[in-house]
């Protein structure tokens, strides 16, 4: 596995493409959840009044949570652009040709696929902590922190859709079509018919999921949609889909022609 | 031990048959050509070989072994195309294969040197030519002094210099004794070098093996005398003689064997043919393999 990891940051290392998005997906969080605190706590103070300050702990976590799963795929279209590459580039052969085993490439694409996400996890939980220390009035408190890992979990589900997309369809422009197609609409339009047809079924769509467990933060407090299961359900979906999506990547790269 | 050997490898792609119940072995030490015109299935055999490609049906072993990736890196590879990172620098590339190689990086300068990049080393790969991009590959191959080389189709792209430095790298290779499996629609690229061959046409082995026992390349005679066609008839009576034909102002004869041009001088002589030219020639195997594959499949 070093090996494999030190191969991988050989091939980034003077990527600029590959530092510039990961710059920017990164800026994005913090600059999001300051924006959005500023914002409110400047316009809405006299609501904070009446539901509670959701920049305080322990709303903080659920508050950016719930503000990170809407900024979050920039990480997908890196780890799409760190896999279309090597389909691209027709390095995926050369390196099996090399002396790579094929699940080593499927290995070296799931080291991009945990490291993004704890990348991110940290980042998130980072900045969230600074906004609930600079516009919150509370002290810091690590209740409610769960969100920040059901967010963590939706992050794995959008990058393992990003990944699984990434391999089967092999082309960049493509593939990054589909993954922003499905992760800003379909999934959602989709969970909108099933919930109206059939009914809380609806949120167990990968990326609603997620979504059904970082409720916007102050809505969420006044509608108790009955709709809803257990979260447990929720973090069940959603490892069903990171196991099934990664067999189905498994699948691919071990039987068929590269 | 032979290096590679292969089992009635069979690959299909939708209606088109690539590899049809394909069967050799290619020995240690030898330069062995794969040949066949575009199309055969060449560089499917060879992507089925470096794990890129899955058979149908059969199975192969390197080095007598079931393949793993251990096997392969002991194999320097280049298979159809240069695959390098296009943003990165050609020394940069050669440090991922030496990764991927699990091989140290201070190979790198020395092969860098063979295939002529030293001085475009840190130029990004996607600037260099497709004849510089084809050396990368070579050199990539090189990396770590492999004992066995893959090379598919290697002179692609290289101008008539280049071309050169390339067969005479293959040869200069193979008389350190390294095994070497050369895929190849160039004929005389393969001519000079290769100890055995094996040749396909449209999925099928024609036929493997040692060069001089598979491939039957007798000489011939190129011969000319005053009158051409008395010439012609005197020596279809020659014993052994298979075929005479006129060719330009030359008569081209064939034997069953290997023909005896002192005596075939002396026998023209007691028939009272001067003759004006006899030189002893030996057939190419360009002509030898157009032989082999116009002949309708059995």
């Amino acid at each position: 596995m070093k090996q494999i990891i030190y191969t991988e940051w050989l091939k980034v290392k003077n990527y600029r493409t590959f530092w510039a998005m990961l710059l920017l997906a990164l800026i994005i969080i913090p600059a999001g959840n300051f924006m959005v605190a500023d914002k409110f706590t400047e316009n809405l103070q006299q609501l904070s009044k009446l539901v509670g300050n959701p920049f305080s702990f322990p709303d903080v976590w659920l508050t950016m949570a719930s503000i990170n799963s809407y900024i979050s795929a920039l990480f997908g279209l890196l780890l799409i652009i760190l896999v279309t590459n090597e389909y691209t580039y027709r390095t995926n052969r050369q390196n099996i040709i090399d002396g790579w085993e094929r699940k080593h490439f499927v290995y070296a694409k799931l080291f991009w696929l945990v490291l993004l996400a704890l990348l991110t996890l940290v980042v998130a939980t980072i900045s969230a902590a600074l906004v609930g220390v600079i516009y919150g009035n509370k002290p810091v408190s690590f209740e409610g922190y769960e969100y920040m890992l059901y967010y963590f979990l939706q992050l794995v589900v959008m990058l393992t859709i990003a990944l699984l997309i990434g391999v089967l369809v092999k082309r960049a422009g493509l593939a990054i079509v589909l993954f922003v197609a499905y992760n800003m609409m379909l999934d959602q339009l989709l969970t909108f018919l099933l919930k109206r047809y059939i009914g809380a079924a609806g949120g167990l769509l990968p990326l609603q999921s997620g979504d059904e467990l970082l409720p916007f933060p102050l809505v969420g407090k006044m509608v108790t949609t009955s709709d809803h299961y257990d979260t447990y359900v929720y973090i069940l979906a959603m490892l069903c889909y990171i196991i099934l999506g990664i067999f189905l990547v498994f699948r691919k790269i071990l039987k068929s022609d590269l | 031990m032979p290096i590679l050997t292969l089992q009635n490898i069979s690959k299909r792609y939708g209606a088109v048959q690539a590899l049809a119940g394909v069967s050799f072995e290619v020995p240690a030490g030898s330069v062995f050509g794969i040949l066949g015109p575009n199309g055969s299935g060449k560089t499917t055999l060879l992507g089925i070989v470096t794990d890129v490609l899955k058979a149908d049906t059969g199975h192969f072993t390197l080095f007598d072994k079931t393949p793993t990736a251990r096997e392969r890196r002991k194999i320097g590879t280049l298979l159809e195309t240069p695959n390098f990172y296009h943003y990165l620098s050609g020394y940069k590339n050669l440090e991922i294969s030496a990764a991927v190689k699990q091989r140290g990086k201070d190979d790198i300068a020395r092969v860098l040197d063979i295939c002529g990049l030293t001085q475009r080393q840190h130029s990004a790969f996607k600037t260099y030519s497709l004849g510089m991009k084809q050396r990368l590959a070579i050199a990539a191959v090189l990396l770590g002094d492999p004992e066995v080389l893959i090379l598919d189709e290697p002179t692609n792209g290289l101008d008539p210099a280049g071309i050169a430095e390339v067969r005479d790298l293959v040869r200069r290779l193979a008389g350190t004794g390294k095994t070497i499996i050369l895929a190849s629609h160039l004929l005389d690229e393969v001519e000079k070098v290769c100890t055995h061959v094996a040749i396909l046409r449209k999925g099928n082995l024609l036929l493997s093996g040692a060069v001089n026992e598979v491939i039957s390349r007798n000489d011939y005679i190129e011969i000319a005398a005053a009158d051409n066609h008395a010439l012609r008839l005197a020596l279809l009576q020659y014993p052994g003689c298979t075929n005479a034909e006129l060719n330009g102002g030359l008569l081209k004869v064939m034997f069953a064997a290997q023909p005896d041009a002192a005596a075939i001088n002396n026998y023209c002589a007691q028939q009272g043919i001067w003759l004006s030219h006899l030189q002893l020639r030996k057939k190419s195997l360009e002509t030898a393999f157009l032989e082999i594959t116009n002949t309708p499949v059995q």
